[in-house]
């Protein structure tokens, strides 16, 4: 009994030694002979697919390889940190600030700062799941970004960060505040974030009520819209149909709600809506006709009051008729009440 | 013969010593010869084998893909395609453990019986991006009206299913457009009615329904109009009953993104903007009794087999499935019956109970499905995609699905005649009832529309019941769903970062080989840096600035107490809208000149723009991919193509 459990261990051992002799020669290349530059790359690409734990062997291999200081060590100490601050599960966020601050320290003009500090901003506001962030202290996190790195795609991040955090209270004070802002960045903004920055205006327009605004901002952010040339399911079905919506119903521009929503039934003929865009274009015309109608009953009926108007003032001096039978037929316009009424019967 | 004694002596202690451990080796040694051969037969020297990992065990699939693997094979001589057919229950394990061990099929269908985040994951651990494939023109279409189409605008729905949008990759190829339509009977339908063809008008469809039940078969046992499970049921409600709630969104969909939400609904039911006297509510409600009286009793407790049994067992005429219940409905009919297949009845415009809701039939989205990715541990991943596209001709799915009893997924292909009532409503209209604010609430609805579907609740004490528990609880409910609405938000942020360090990273290798002088590095550099800024922008854009509001937005409608708008519905005007509409139907009637909307045309115009820009950038890539295609011989790794 006693020479088999030796024997078997025996075994075990000789497999394991034939199998980390096989692992060791079908191992990737050696960490030791990839520069700093692979080593870095190596790591992102890990980050990408999820295999976070080559990812820190990597990123920590870059570490250990290059001068500490140096931009190489700093954008490994970045990646590092990433990795432990956003991997799932194996977070560690303290251990995440820990490397953002070192990098801070030891190599403050390295290029990868700005998102080193936008990650920490970030750390204090995406906090875990029943905890509320310190709303002030994030956003004077984003300001600083802001003033430190003004222009650098980073800061510009930051900035929508913060006006979308103070739209959030839904408030006209704010949302009037939030409108200048966005203004002043679109102004001096060509491209990046441009589209973002009117599509939160159209939140400040709406908090505001200021419809026609708004209507104008939502057209301005999909004008500017950057797209992946690679993306099937970048289409602006969604976009057509919510820029017909305001302007039908909001704004009563019917005119260019007619364009949006035919748009999106000649640019999307099997999207979902086109049996609503038809249904709206139906409506509008129904409406209209409708309108039209009672504008041209009234305008008949006011011809003919002042022909009465005129015939009784004629008739003062001759003779007042029997029957004054026209006040009858005056066309009454829909009070508030009825003209809701209305478009909720053409609605339905 | 004392030394042989010794040694049979010592070869038999050692056996009877180590017998499980020899036991167990022998074992191994004895399946590890068994695999090689049985693999050594499989592909013999100098052929390519190819392994195709699939769920579908339905009838004709398997010989589908056989009938496509020798057709493939008489064009490449030296290719052999081998499929793996695994059960639905256990694909999900065994694809995991396949593709974790390396010893992955290198086709494998992908899309299903996995979470999709397990999906996403797998995509980009094992599986090859084909995002470059799918601008390129499909080879095998040379000679029919798509030769010279990229691959992605041969499909019938611009290849959508196959886009991963969180990797913004093409991961695979679909094979196949699905669809749910009635199958029933033609000859019991003949024998019992008397009629050729089911009726497609709603009242004509339940009278023949009751003429149907009126009738016994030779056991004495009445006939079953319809075969119905609670699985059924979940294929007649989107497409029959829940179109008819598709005019709550007037009520109820109070941002206007055509849909009715789940806090929309509660916030309609809460305010008294909806109940469920609403006209499309009540409909559907009674659309739901008048249809399912006509299944089997107690239906709502048995599983899709008792139905397909009753069917195929000619006791029910009419049951409701899809395209890949097809291909085995047909067999097990042959010789016994006819099928037919129809689409679901349509009450007529002018109906007493449905002309005033029901708008049109119900829209169906092209999506297709039966998708193969090409994984990374392919020997062969040139050839295994080479199969692919031949499977995705025109003619080659066209045939692929003839064989199945599918419909093909590529435009122009023929649809099997059986399948042509699948022919998907690409116009119409759709459910809008979303009453699942969170577990207890759903439990809840579940449990109450239950009792009404098999008539132990009236229409009434279902709507009483129910709106009491949905009023009382939703907002718990909904607020418990909402706690962790960050999370979202940090998967976002982590698949971020991922783009960001490319982003970063091509940078930094523009910089470099400007600073050597490389020009073109630096130009390639610069291209990969902006794409990937491109699509960190985009994404940051839609997905993380919004986090707050959407929640704040979505937190107030939730928590209103007054009738949203007023009491003015969504797609309602207001007075004040309609006094503006007024003016301006008055100044021209004056002559006036019409208001200027200008901008909406110089928007049409730049969407026009941005439009032609990102196809203008497919067409580069796939000229990029044609030219790498005939740079200097490269060997077909397929093997020429046998001459015809």
């Amino acid at each position: 009994m006693g020479d088999g459990w030796k024997a078997g261990v025996a075994m075990l051992c000789v497999a394991a030694a034939l199998l980390a002799m096989c692992g060791c020669g079908g191992g990737e290349k050696g960490e030791a002979q990839q520069s700093v530059a692979e080593l870095v790359q190596e790591g992102w690409t890990k980050y990408r697919l999820n295999e976070f734990h080559d990812a820190i062997r990597a990123f920590e291999a870059a570490r250990a390889a290059t001068e500490e200081g140096s931009a190489e060590w700093a954008m490994a100490t970045y990646g590092l940190g990433i990795t432990w601050d956003l991997q799932r599960p194996g977070e560690d966020p303290k251990k995440a600030t820990a490397l953002f601050n070192e990098v801070l320290e030891k190599a403050p003009e390295a290029d990868v700062v700005p998102w080193v500090k936008l990650a920490l901003v970030r750390q204090k506001h995406l906090v875990p799941v029943g905890q509320e962030p310190d709303y002030p202290e994030v956003v004077r996190g984003f300001e600083e970004i802001m003033r430190e790195y003004p222009g650098h795609l980073a800061a510009k991040e930051a900035f929508l960060y913060v006006e979308g955090i103070r739209l959030s209270d839904l408030t006209a004070p704010s949302s009037r505040v939030a409108e200048s802002n966005l203004l002043e960045f679109i102004a001096h903004e060509d491209k990046e974030f441009v589209a973002p920055a009117w599509s939160l205006l159209t939140v400040a327009y709406v908090n505001l009520d200021e419809q026609a605004e708004r209507l104008h901002a939502e057209e301005e952010s999909f004008k500017h819209t950057e797209t992946d040339p690679n993306d099937p399911s970048v289409e602006y079905a969604w976009a057509f149909w919510n820029l017909a919506t305001i302007a039908e119903f909001d704004v009563g521009d019917f005119a260019k709600a007619r364009k949006y929503y035919q748009a999106l039934i000649d640019t999307y003929p099997n999207d979902l809506r086109v049996h609503g865009c038809k249904a709206a274009l139906d409506r509008m015309d129904r409406i209209e006709a409708k309108l039209r109608a009672e504008l041209a009953d009234a305008a008949a009926a006011q011809a003919k009051a002042e022909q009465l108007a005129a015939g009784a003032a004629a008739g003062k001096a001759a003779a007042v008729p029997a029957d004054g039978d026209g006040g009858d037929d005056l066309a009454v316009l829909p009070e508030a009440g009825e003209a809701a009424v209305a478009g909720q019967e053409v609605a339905q | 013969m004392n030394k042989a004694w010794r040694v049979i002596k010592a070869v038999c202690g050692f056996v009877y010593t180590y017998f499980a451990l020899l036991v167990v080796a022998g074992v191994f040694l004895w399946s590890a010869w068994k695999i090689a051969s049985f693999r050594a037969t499989q592909s013999p020297p100098g052929e390519i084998v190819i392994r195709l990992g699939h769920w579908q065990l339905e009838g004709g699939v398997r010989d589908g893909i056989n009938e496509m693997a020798a057709r493939y094979r008489e064009q490449h001589p030296n290719v052999r395609i081998i499929q793996d057919a695994i059960p639905e229950s256990t694909y999900g394990q065994w694809v995991s453990t396949q593709l974790m061990g390396g010893t992955a099929p290198d086709l494998l269908q992908v899309g299903g019986q996995l979470a999709g985040n397990i999906w996403l994951s797998y995509y980009n651990r094992y599986f090859e991006p084909l995002t470059r494939h799918v601008y390129a023109p499909n080879p095998y279409n040379q000679g029919t009206e798509l030769e010279g189409v990229p691959l992605r605008q041969t499909y019938k729905d611009g290849m959508k299913t196959a886009y991963v949008a969180e990797m913004q990759e093409y991961m695979s190829v679909p094979l196949t457009l699905f669809g749910t339509r009635i199958f029933y009977n033609k000859t019991l339908l003949k024998k019992l009615t008397g009629l050729d063809e089911a009726p497609l008008d709603y009242r004509e469809f339940l009278k023949v329904c009751d003429q149907i039940e009126q009738c016994t078969n030779d056991a004495g046992k009445p006939y079953i109009a319809i075969a119905g499970s609670a699985y059924h049921f979940a294929q007649w409600d989107p497409m029959m009953f829940s179109p008819v709630t598709y005019g709550c969104m007037r009520r109820a969909d109070f941002n206007r993104d055509g849909f009715v939400g789940n806090d929309e609904m509660y916030i309609a039911f809460k305010t008294g903007m909806l109940d469920f006297t609403y006209p499309p509510l009540d409909r559907w409600l009674t659309m739901i009794r008048e249809v399912t009286d006509h299944f089997q009793t107690g239906y709502t407790g048995l599983g899709r087999d008792e139905a397909v049994f009753l069917f195929a067992q000619q006791r029910a005429v009419f049951m409701t499935t899809g395209t890949w219940d097809a291909g085995s409905l047909v067999e097990q009919a042959k010789g016994q019956f006819e099928i037919g297949v129809m689409d679901f009845p349509l009450p007529a415009a002018d109906d007493p109970v449905y002309g005033g809701v029901v708008e049109g039939r119900v829209y169906e989205s092209p999506g297709v499905g039966f998708q193969f990715g090409v994984t990374r541990t392919s020997k062969h991943p040139e050839v295994a995609l080479d199969f692919l596209l031949f499977l995705a001709s025109q003619k080659g799915n066209e045939e692929l699905n003839r064989c199945i009893g599918w419909i093909p997924s590529i435009k122009g292909a023929k649809i099997p005649e059986l399948l042509q009532a699948f022919e998907p409503h690409l116009e119409g209209v759709y459910g809008n009832i979303n009453f699942a604010l969170g577990g207890n609430t759903s439990v809840s609805w579940g449990q109450q529309l239950d009792l009404y579907k098999v008539g132990q609740a009236t229409k009434e004490q279902f709507a009483d019941k129910f709106t009491k528990y949905y009023l009382a609880n939703g907002l718990k409910d909904f607020l418990e769903q909402q706690k962790d609405w960050r999370r979202g938000i940090q998967r976002n942020d982590q698949y971020l970062a991922g783009i960001r360090g490319r982003a970063i990273l091509a940078d930094e290798r523009a910089a470099a080989a400007e600073a050597r002088g490389d020009a073109d590095g630096a130009a390639a550099a610069r291209r990969e840096a902006e794409s990937a800024w491109v699509r960190y922008r985009a994404i940051t854009a839609s997905r993380q600035i919004w986090g707050e509001l959407n929640h704040a937005r979505q937190l107030r409608t939730i928590n209103a107490t007054n009738q949203p708008n007023g009491g003015i519905g969504p797609y309602e005007y207001s007075p004040a809208i309609l006094e503006k509409v007024k003016a301006r139907l008055q100044d021209e009637m004056d002559g006036k000149p019409a208001p200027d909307d200008s901008s909406a045309d110089e928007l049409l115009e730049a969407v026009r723009s941005f439009t032609a820009s990102a196809a203008a950038a497919q067409a580069a890539i796939a000229r990029e991919l044609e030219a790498a295609k005939s740079a200097p011989p490269a060997d077909d790794p397929a093997g020429p193509a046998a001459e015809p």
